[in-house]
């Protein structure tokens, strides 16, 4: 069979810097960082941390209150952006056609960790036997693609990707392969993520990654690329997109936002959390191939750089061995030092915020100023401090390198 | 005896559904309350009330009648 072309037809986002995909990506052109000091309400202990709330999110005005109710935040999070999405692409949520090849792909990390951590504050601290009889349903890593298959009467694979930091980009990747051959003339990707829970902020203050900062220094906690990066700040957030046979989009004269053109993964197998240049260089690799898409006609990328100070350097040194020559003029900006880290939804946010960035001819900055870049990450054309406004823009990729060493790599194209 | 309020309070928190209104005869299955989340707001009144729901309770089909509901298991257990 010919391999279909993939469109992205519908963009839905929850995200620190806004509740819809559009307004996350007007703060994010206008350099706003959505990142602020976090104290989760229901700490045992006085911890305060730099990280993305979704504070414009509103679950019971997206949702439905009793709906909301039953319904961990990251599959809140997740199904409202889904629903954002489909509504974004003119599909209408009750089916009108037999969706029986129609599928979810979703990516998470945590999945219900504010579910669980409830129900375990119940039973060893409060010393109850019983739990909310939703405890397992509603934790599960697979609710959110669950919720969205019984939403929009989707009768296809409903599948879950839980690969960490790559979860959401695997998922939009496994999605795009399906339409791509043709198995499914729809799927909505994308993935979700709530980890700001308080056993689960420890544990992460455990491995020693996150950024300090105080009320004043938070928004500006993660310097991707900068000599002043201190580490990662935790975010939640969701992000989904419509993909679908492009010949179907134009049948139905659906806008086309841009084009899914190739995917790529690799995996280190080399240590659970140091990340390797070459085991990201395959992946990158991996997914031009998939694309035929040539180093000399890629414009942008949207790095996965979290802002720790080995992982920075080793993105940059893997986009150098892949992309040689063509590497030092290629736009390079890492969205995280706004929107914090998602895990789970990073792969997902980035790489609806490429789409967007296609879409509109403008790619995002990395917050900061370019005089504290750091040596160690010089080797590509930073877009840092200022927006760059660039219609010229056709080729784009996506980065997500996660713990665990499994790395992948989207690859976008303008819809023209 | 129980504040009734305390009842309604619950519905319009948990539903967002004000059953003191003409919103009473609002029909759970239109809220997307099926038979799973029914047993967690089950759960949820058991917990907030002190009252046990018994297993052959019919279930509430409006919101008026889950807030009788409340009303009675509350009562009794008064």
């Amino acid at each position: 069979m010919t391999p279909r072309r993939v469109a992205v037809t519908g963009l839905g986002m929850a995200s620190p810097l806004g509740a819809t995909a559009a307004a996350s990506f007007d703060a994010l052109l206008a350099g706003r960082s959505g990142l602020r000091l976090y104290t989760p309400p229901e700490a045992q202990r006085p911890v305060a941390i730099p990280a993305g709330v979704c504070a414009d999110f509103d679950a019971a005005a997206a949702l439905g209150k009793a709906r909301a109710g039953t319904l961990d935040r990251f599959t809140q999070l997740g199904l409202a952006a889904g629903l954002e999405a489909w509504r974004d692409a003119g599909l209408p949520e009750a089916a009108q056609e037999a969706r029986d090849d129609w599928g979810v792909a979703w990516g998470t990390g945590a999945g219900g960790a504010h579910t669980y951590e409830r129900a375990l504050r119940e039973l060893y601290v409060a010393g109850k036997e019983r739990l909310a009889p939703l405890s397992v349903p509603q934790g599960m890593h697979n609710a959110c693609a669950a919720h969205l298959s019984i939403s929009l009467g989707l009768g296809g694979s409903s599948a879950t990707y839980s690969v960490a930091c790559a979860s959401g980009s695997m998922a939009i990747g496994e999605a795009f392969r399906r339409v791509r051959e043709g198995r499914a003339p729809v799927m909505i990707a994308g993935g979700s993520e709530s980890p700001l829970a308080y056993g689960f902020i420890r544990a992460w203050l455990a491995l020693q990654v996150l950024a300090p900062g105080d009320e004043g220094t938070a928004p500006s906690a993660c310097r991707p690329f900068q000599r002043v990066r201190a580490g990662l700040v935790l975010a939640e957030g969701a992000a989904a997109m419509v993909l679908e046979d492009r010949e179907r989009a134009e049948r139905r004269g659906a806008r086309i936002y841009a084009e899914v053109t190739g995917y790529g993964e690799s995996s280190d197998h080399g240590n659970l959390v140091r990340p390797s240049a070459e085991g990201q260089a395959r992946a990158l690799r991996a997914a031009l191939a998939d694309a035929k898409l040539a180093p000399e006609a890629l414009d942008y990328v949207n790095a996965h750089a979290t802002g720790t100070r080995e992982g920075d350097a080793v993105e940059v040194a893997a986009l150098a061995a892949v992309l040689g020559e063509r590497a030092r003029s290629v736009a390079v900006s890492s969205t995280k030092s706004a929107l914090g880290h998602p895990l789970g939804a990073a792969g997902a946010i980035e790489a609806a915020i490429t789409v967007l960035a296609l879409h509109h001819g403008a790619l995002p900055a990395t917050l900061g100023r370019p005089e504290d870049l750091d040596d160690d990450c010089a080797g590509v054309a930073h877009v840092i401090g200022e927006p760059r406004r660039d219609a010229g823009s056709r080729a784009a990729l996506s980065n997500s390198f996660a713990f665990g060493g499994t790395n992948t790599v989207l690859v976008f194209a303008r819809a023209d | 005896m129980m504040d009734t309020a305390a009842a309604y309070e619950f519905v319009k928190e948990r539903l967002g559904v004000d059953a003191r209104a003409t919103d009473g005869a609002t029909e759970l299955a239109s809220l997307g309350v099926d038979s799973l989340s029914l047993l967690e707001l089950m759960f949820e009144i058991e917990e907030k009330f002190g009252v046990k729901v018994d297993e052959d309770t019919p279930p509430p089909k409006t919101c008026g009648e889950l807030v009788a509901l409340i009303e009675r298991l509350a009562a009794g257990a008064a």
